[in-house]
């Protein structure tokens, strides 16, 4: 029974996960929460799949012109949009995944609504293998004084802008990285399902990652992790071990969506509160905005 | 024809109003994001069903669906934004009340499928009517936009002129100082949260006598449409909103009427962006907020 959970599908869908969770959480170490995670996303998806599928490109090159394009693009949507924040922000996030779901549409050359298929090549080996490579990247990222700047920026921008910090360069670089992630994951993605069509960008995708990492926290890394591989994995486990097998799956939405509520309730104190800092500062450094 | 499309535009921007304003009283006044509200639009659909086919009348139905959905707003209230006041709170309330319109929409799925279901109403409401510049007009559209005016106009009334108004206003510029002036802050924004969800009630009665059924995807359509139409408009000020559902729905009419019906739909998001850019207090705000830093 264990063994089914591990099937190819679970793994890349969990893996796929874990890194759009990573990628909202890459923004939000700079203060930005983003519902634009889809779109860049599906311009991964899109970019590599025309590379592959039209030009007949191997999956990983053509992965890294997507994810490129969506730093490009990242770059480019949060250069402007960054100048709104918080609830504002999430407006204008919002937009650009609704935009960009109907320009896709609006292309012939991709399928238009119909989609595009003949997407193939992702493997549980090359998910497990990004996950781990981009998990070590962003482990050694928070050993280095990089996270710390990216803390002050978010914590109390006014201070860390004194301190000589260039406050708009680092919120747009947390943009664009998660946008490149977010375009990355959405390549793997692509190339398992092999047809991929604009609805799948949808701005509830956007939603639910940003949920992945709410559920989970945002203390480090492990957080984001945890939320993606309950969230994906719960129905998979409920259906194996046979707990309301026929409803659950109409109902799992609704016991999702309800149990968040009740979850966020429990820590009012609001999950996407970052960590005090203070075990850093066990270890003899200045712990950032104790001063 | 350019006319009819033109009067549609008008009303269903009267609808894009009516929902954007309950998002700027939540939104504008209070600086709380909800995203449950579009699915009280679809929870009042279904309450009217359910009132008629228990054998109330429509005019009956009316104001039972108010009420109902009217507290359905302080459900939602205590349930997504009473707790979250951390300096997070404003984003992890916006979640959590997008949770929770998942939870109303997936409960009536389940009760009642995804398909559309017919709304027993007299037809005659959206088959007779009159008729302007050529442009026929059923009467439930025309009520529709009466409806949407004569609310715009008693809520900024209210809000502007009463003490009650006064007493939001200040909740939503310094809940603080609000409360050490003795005003009851959660009271009064109980009182923005039931007339917000009351007026999405109305809307979504009104969006159901259109075409006399009632749909489970009529809710996330218009709450959409609403959220930008209320960050064009202004996020304080009432009559941006229906200033800017106007323009929209009338600007979606011509869309529509030049075969541009697949872009009619992110329109309002892309005019959205751009104001947000590069006038961030929308259309005729006030200019107060900290939108920018």
């Amino acid at each position: 029974m264990i063994a089914n959970l591990l099937s190819t599908e679970n793994i890349v869908f969990t893996g796929v996960n874990i890194l759009l969770a990573w990628s909202v959480y890459l923004t939000l170490m700079t203060g930005t929460l983003s519902f634009a995670m889809a779109a860049f996303m599906g311009i991964g998806a899109y970019v590599s799949g025309i590379l592959t599928a039209k030009f007949g490109w191997p999956l990983v090159p053509a992965a890294l012109v997507g994810t490129l394009a969506c730093l490009a693009g990242g770059i480019l949507v949060g250069f402007p949009a960054l100048r709104v924040r918080g609830l504002y922000l999430m407006l204008v996030t919002t937009g650009v995944t609704l935009v960009v779901k109907v320009a896709i549409e609006n292309i012939e050359y991709v399928g238009g609504v119909g989609g595009m298929g003949g997407l193939r090549g992702t493997t549980p080996e090359l998910v497990l293998a990004s996950v781990v490579v981009i998990g070590g990247a962003l482990w050694l990222l928070s050993r280095t004084p990089l996270q710390r700047i990216m803390d002050a920026a978010r914590e109390d921008e006014n201070v860390a802008a004194s301190l000589g910090i260039n406050i708009v360069f680092i919120r747009v670089a947390g943009f664009a990285a998660g946008a490149a992630l977010a375009g990355y994951a959405g390549a793997l993605y692509g190339h398992y399902i092999i047809f991929i069509a604009p609805e799948q960008f949808d701005i509830l995708y956007s939603v639910f990652i940003a949920l992945y990492v709410v559920l989970g926290g945002v203390n480090n890394l492990w957080g984001p992790v945890l939320g993606a591989v309950v969230i994906t994995m719960l129905p998979e486990v409920v259906r194996e071990f046979g707990v309301m097998s026929s409803g659950f799956r109409s109902a799992r939405q609704l016991i999702f969506a309800g149990a968040l509520v009740l979850l966020l309730l429990v820590r009012p104190a609001g999950i996407l509160a970052f960590r005090r800092l203070s075990i850093r500062a066990g270890r003899g450094r200045v712990p950032v905005g104790s001063t | 024809m350019l006319a009819e499309q033109i009067a549609n535009g008008v009303v269903v921007g009267g609808l894009y109003a009516l929902v954007a304003l309950g998002f700027t009283l939540v939104f504008g006044l209070l600086d709380k994001l909800n995203f449950a509200h579009g699915e009280v639009v679809t929870l009042a659909g279904f309450v009217a069903l359910v009132a008629v086919q228990l054998g109330a009348s429509v005019w009956l139905a009316i104001p039972i669906v108010i009420v109902v959905t009217g507290l359905s707003g302080l459900l939602i209230e205590l349930l997504s934004f009473r707790a979250f006041t951390s300096k997070e709170g404003h984003s992890v309330s916006a979640l959590s009340s997008f949770a929770l319109g998942i939870v109303i929409l997936e409960v009536v799925r389940l009760e009642y499928g995804a398909a559309p279901l017919n709304l027993a109403i007299p037809t005659t409401i959206y088959t007779s009517g009159i008729s302007i510049l050529g442009a026929p007009i059923p009467w439930v559209k025309l009520a529709t936009l009466g409806i949407s005016v004569v609310l715009m106009i008693g809520l900024h009334v209210v809000v502007g002129h009463t003490r009650l108004g006064r007493q939001i206003r200040a909740v939503g510029e310094a809940p603080t100082s609000a409360m050490l002036l003795g005003i009851h802050v959660t009271r009064v924004i109980q009182y923005v949260f039931v007339v917000a969800s009351a007026l999405a009630g109305i809307s979504g009665l009104l969006i159901a006598m259109q075409g006399g059924f009632v749909s489970s995807e009529v809710g996330f359509t218009f709450a959409l449409k609403g959220i930008a139409i209320m960050a064009i408009g202004g996020m304080g000020d009432l009559r941006g909103a229906v200033l800017a559902g106007l323009l929209i729905g009338i600007a979606e009419g011509i869309a529509i009427h030049y075969g541009l019906g697949g872009f009619s739909d992110v329109l309002v998001w892309l005019v959205m962006i751009a104001v947000l850019l590069i006038r961030p207090e929308g259309l005729l705000g006030g200019g107060r907020r900290e939108v920018r830093a």
